[in-house]
């Protein structure tokens, strides 16, 4: 019962509570909407608590929004080790932080005279709620740890039920009751928002960040001299501080990730036995491409002829590319008189490979500058970029056994007969030396 | 004061005091006492350090990418592709040295048009001048060697394409001399055509040498830079000045870390390569036909299209003759009005964004087709 009410009713309380209380205040006690500074009566310890305080529950109070706001994001998030870890550390850091300064304010409100004098019974309650509930956050974190984590599945439906008026407390009510109690601390909290010093938190004065420096200029003239130091220095401390932080919270951020990342990059890359087998073999295609471009040289520079295919192989429409004794590469068509027709495929323009296809005119373009070539002359078209034909190359046919049977010479010169029964098996070959037969 | 009869050792002796005037070499005088002309063109100062900003970030990022480069034929273009998909950051630091590389050349390119028209070449900063043209000859050097480390289709077919335009020379020149620019080609390349010794060297220049250049004539730049100051610029008489040290330092550091945040953001969301057709960046294949669309970078657009739709004489003579005058500038222009060396500069800027945007229309409307 009790805890059903705990879980159930007092946030519903707390929310209504805090709504209604913090109009009630603002209509009824409108000076009152605020913190009420004591920065006059001690300013010392102040800045040591307070700093301290606000900056760490700032940013554990984001933490918890964002788990809470953002479940699925944020479970995304948690998914990697790393942020995850680095959530928590962050976490129990501000904690700490916010824990030191909170006490130093526990004991500033008790010990110093002047700062007693406006302290009334609710600050004490409220300075006790908020170490209490410190402390048992910090315990969560140690004994039940990545809360990070396992909070988006428990406490944020959880707080969606509430918030979407379907109030469940079934995924909270078997947590540990360490988290109980952190969870009725925290909408008691939120109860007391509007009827203690609490009511701050919707009045931050953000513009002090970017209003112009305020002067406080005595009447007294014993103190004018000090009025002008404060002048002074005043803005340039807010300044600097502000730059400081800036610069100190960026600079670590951006020296957290380089670092990480530069990590990495040196650490290398650990692949999977997957990757490496697909990058290895990649690797080993090029291997072979490159061993196949060496062994057409070493062939080249040792073989008097080079086969380029059989008569029949050839087509008249699309050429076959080979390489010749010079490692250009040329193409192989099958002429109209069903000869071999040999031509250089290296652009005279500016050395593109030419496209292997014939268009309907019997030309093949050079796709870089758009130079048609008619096969039959070598000749570019009119207005090309290139200015000199194709040249053809020599070739000759040889038999099965090897017996030369006719040839062309790089003059276009034909040399021998080709019997056409025969011609289907023959060979065409390139020549290192121009052969002619009778 | 000088006069022609003088012997010419001692008019080569006071041209060097003149630059490099001993009472000035020294922290105080190069730093502190610096001073800043400001005026409505004062945003011009920033962009030699914005350039020198690029550098560095090519220099970290291309230590980098060494680490895992392989600049053989056969593992080149697989290395690239391990960088991008394997090491962690790798596709970023790829993408920073490609988008930098681009920004550093384009902010090379206004720095020479806005030098050039604040007439900033003027006596005593002719080695400025002189070196600073130097600077941008190798940073275009650094474009052309780069491009084709990753050993893909368009890049050895773009070098090839590159190279053989110096083989074109050979047309116009007589007898035995017309087999010289193939020779010069052959020895660039290292091979009769672009294979493993072209590799090899593009390499060692892209890491080795041209840093080193670029060292050695980035170091008389500044020291000039500093010596003698910044040119005034415009030609009011009275112009406003700040101290270089620390406020226009300070401005000129923001300016980089705005253009380390653009250039990082560029580099994460959009990679180089994908503003090419997938076919390009295949692994070259050297028994294949080239493929279609094979271009320089835009950075070359400037002199390829032109080469496309002129005759290659009127190329090489034109951009000879400007080069030449660009590097002699300081001796041609030295009595020019900052209003005609202004004029100048906008037509030069006209040029290079006709080129670089619409460089393909220009074709298209010149020549009916495509290029």
């Amino acid at each position: 019962m009790m805890q059903s009410f705990l879980l159930l009713g007092l946030p519903y309380v707390a929310i209504l509570g805090c709504i209604a209380g913090s109009i009630w205040r603002f209509r009824t006690r409108r000076f009152s909407y605020s913190a009420l500074s004591s920065q006059f009566l001690e300013d010392k310890s102040l800045v040591l608590g307070s700093m301290p305080w606000h900056l760490g529950i700032f940013v554990v109070l984001a933490g918890h929004a964002a788990a809470l706001l953002f479940p699925r994001v944020w479970a995304g998030l948690v998914a990697s080790p790393t942020f995850l870890l680095s959530v928590e550390a962050i976490g129990l850091a501000a904690s700490a932080l916010a824990f030191v300064g909170l006490s130093v304010l526990l004991v500033r409100r008790l010990t110093n005279g002047r700062v007693q004098a406006v302290t009334s019974v609710v600050d004490l309650v409220v300075l006790a709620i908020f170490l209490a509930q410190i402390v048992l956050g910090v315990l969560i974190a140690v004994i039940h740890p990545y809360g990070a984590a396992w909070s988006t599945g428990t406490l944020a439906p959880y707080l969606w039920s509430l918030l979407t008026l379907r109030p469940d407390a079934s995924l909270v009510i078997d947590l540990p009751p360490l988290v109980q109690a952190h969870l009725a601390l925290a909408w008691g909290i939120v109860l007391l928002v509007p009827f203690s010093r609490l009511v701050h938190v919707f009045s931050v004065p953000l513009a002090y960040l970017w209003r112009a420096p305020q002067v406080v200029v005595w009447s007294n003239p014993r103190r004018w001299s000090s009025s002008v130091a404060a002048a002074t220095v005043l803005p340039a401390r807010r300044l600097f501080l502000r730059g400081a932080a800036a610069l100190s919270v960026g600079g670590a951020l951006l020296a957290a990730g380089t670092a990480e990342t530069l990590g990495r990059f040196f650490f290398g890359p650990r692949l999977s036995e997957e990757q490496q087998a697909r990058l290895d073999a990649r690797k080993l295609e090029r291997l072979r491409q490159t061993q196949r471009e060496k062994e057409l040289a070493v062939e080249r520079a040792a073989q008097r002829y080079i086969r380029i295919a059989t008569l029949s192989e050839l087509d008249a429409r699309k050429g076959r590319y080979f390489i010749d004794y010079e490692m250009r590469p040329a193409l192989a068509f099958l002429g109209e008189d069903g000869l071999p027709l040999l031509i250089s495929a290296k652009c005279t323009h500016l050395g593109c490979t030419v496209a292997s296809e014939l268009d309907a005119q019997g030309r093949v373009l050079c796709p870089c500058h758009v130079s048609f070539f008619d096969i039959k002359t070598g000749m570019p078209n009119a207005g090309a970029p290139a200015k000199e034909p194709l040249p053809h190359l020599a070739w000759v046919l040889m038999d099965d056994t090897q017996q030369v049977v006719a040839s062309r010479g790089a003059d276009g010169r034909d040399y021998g007969r080709v019997d056409p029964e025969r011609a289907a098996s023959l060979s065409v070959y390139i020549a290192k030396r121009e052969e002619r037969v009778s | 004061m000088s006069t022609a009869t003088d012997p010419l050792s001692s008019r080569v002796a006071r041209f060097v005091r003149e630059r490099l005037p001993a009472e000035k070499l020294n922290a105080r005088q190069l730093l502190i006492e610096k001073e800043v002309p400001q005026h409505k063109a004062s945003w011009a100062y920033y962009l030699g350090g914005l350039a020198l900003f690029f550098f560095l970030i090519q220099v970290v990022t291309g230590l980098m990418l060494l680490f895992y480069y392989q600049p053989t034929v056969s593992d080149a273009h697989a290395s690239v592709a391990a960088i991008s998909e394997h090491v962690a950051g790798g596709a970023l630091i790829r993408n920073l040295h490609a988008w930098s590389a681009s920004a550093m050349i384009a902010v090379v390119i206004v720095h020479v048009l806005t030098t050039f028209a604040m007439k900033a070449f003027a006596r005593p900063r002719e080695l400025t001048w002189v070196s600073g043209m130097t600077l941008a000859l190798i940073v275009f050097t650094f474009g052309f060697t780069g491009y084709l480390l990753p050993w893909n289709q368009i890049a050895v077919n773009a070098t090839k394409v590159g190279l053989q335009s110096i083989e074109a020379l050979g047309q116009y020149l007589p007898g035995e001399l017309a087999r010289w620019p193939t020779y010069v080609r052959e020895t660039i390349q290292g091979e009769p055509s672009v294979g493993q010794a072209t590799l090899s060297r593009f390499f060692a220049l892209h890491v080795i040498l041209l840093p080193l250049a670029t060292v050695a004539a980035l170091g008389v730049h500044l020291l000039q830079v500093q010596v003698h100051g910044m040119s005034r610029g415009v030609d009011v008489e009275q112009v406003k000045t700040e101290r270089f040290f620390p406020f226009f330092v300070i401005k000129d550091l923001s300016v980089w870390g705005v253009a380390f945040f653009v250039v990082c953001v560029v580099a994460m969301c959009l990679p180089f390569d994908a503003l090419l057709p997938y076919p390009l960046l295949e692994p070259f294949n050297p028994l294949g036909s080239t493929p279609d669309g094979i271009k320089p970078e835009w950075y070359f657009f400037f002199v390829y299209y032109p080469l496309e739709i002129l005759p290659y004489w009127v190329v090489v003579a034109g951009s000879t003759l400007v080069l030449g005058t660009m590097f002699l500038a300081p001796w041609i222009f030295g009595r020019t009005s900052r209003r005609t060396l202004r004029v100048l500069a906008l037509g030069a800027a006209a040029y290079f964004l006709l080129m670089t945007f619409f460089g393909q229309t220009v074709y298209e409307i010149l020549k009916g087709g495509q290029p």
